[in-house]
């Protein structure tokens, strides 16, 4: 009994580790609660498209609802505390621009990016954007992908 | 045999094994016979035919009948546990076909875009607005190094 019970267990676990992705805090944004709001886009892109251009996962939200920006802040701001590398951008006491390179998760490389155009100096605009990627890349060609 | 009347020893109960297949027990005579067969370690030709015959050939006690029963149990745990480890694996085996065969889309304003192309158009634009802001900061970064050199001049 006790023997059947462990192997159930373990299949299970094993299925939930595989389906959840990373523990990380942004993971609440990626609920689906953007998909169907009217002020926001939503992107999944998985498999041989994010392949293409390095990755594995690609996830990203943008939102023009200013209330949604510190939510979104605070969560990447936490997730942010346990990177290995960042670059960030503080304008007014709020974060405007962040680069983070989060520990490997099963030998991926994680990335998540967040930008407050709200706060940009030049046409600031009402949009703030998440991304999330994971994948072989290196951070050298995560920076390349965004300069192309 | 009156009401009460238990069968003590092997020919009591051989021989109400031949009334029975006479037709000469009662009802509860048969009752009686078969709790125990059901019950009983006697063994011999005449007794073990009347348990093959009446249904206790597999089990012709309470322990067998126990064995049997966890045998069951057991037997449906293991049933159990093989459709969960084919749920397991059937759903994480649709999940990675899904994660290989790749997703690529969009919701935008609460509407869903499924061509490729425009999904990753969409992909550029956010990762153009990345590098404006980067840009920005490293402009700011120069700018600063420039200000420390001139005031070291």
């Amino acid at each position: 009994m006790k023997r059947t019970t462990i192997i159930i267990l373990a299949c299970m676990l094993t299925t939930m580790a595989a389906m959840a992705q990373t523990g990380l805090n942004i993971n609440r944004l990626f609920d689906g609660r953007y998909k169907k709001a009217a002020d926001a886009t939503e992107i999944i892109v998985t498999g041989s498209q994010a392949h293409e251009i390095g990755l594995t996962i690609y996830h990203s939200i943008s939102v023009t609802e200013k209330a949604q920006a510190e939510i979104i802040e605070n969560l990447v701001v936490k997730d942010g505390a346990k990177a290995i590398d960042k670059e960030v951008e503080y304008r007014n006491g709020q974060l405007y621009y962040g680069f983070y390179t989060l520990p490997k998760y099963k030998r991926s490389n994680r990335y998540i990016f967040f930008l407050n155009q709200n706060l940009a100096r030049k046409s600031p605009k009402n949009v703030v954007t998440l991304i999330y990627m994971e994948g072989d890349a290196s951070a050298e060609k995560i920076k390349k992908l965004i300069r192309k | 045999m009156n009401k009460n009347h238990h069968i003590t020893t092997q020919a009591e109960l051989e021989e109400l094994i031949e009334r029975y297949f006479d037709g000469d027990t009662s009802v509860l005579e048969e009752q009686m016979l078969r709790e125990t067969l059901a019950d009983c370690p006697w063994s011999s030709e005449v007794i073990d035919e009347a348990r093959f015959t009446m249904g206790y050939f597999a089990a012709h006690s309470h322990e067998g009948q126990r064995v049997a029963r966890k045998n069951n149990r057991n037997k449906f745990i293991g049933i159990a546990a093989s459709i969960a480890i084919v749920l397991a694996a059937g759903g994480y085996a649709l999940w990675h076909q899904q994660q290989s065969a790749g997703v690529c889309i969009a919701y935008v304003n609460g509407q869903i875009v499924q061509d490729d192309d425009k999904v990753m158009a969409l992909i550029v634009n956010d990762l153009s607005m990345m590098d404006n802001a980067a840009d920005a900061m490293t402009d700011q970064l120069s700018s600063l190094g420039a200000a420390l050199e001139l005031d070291n001049e």
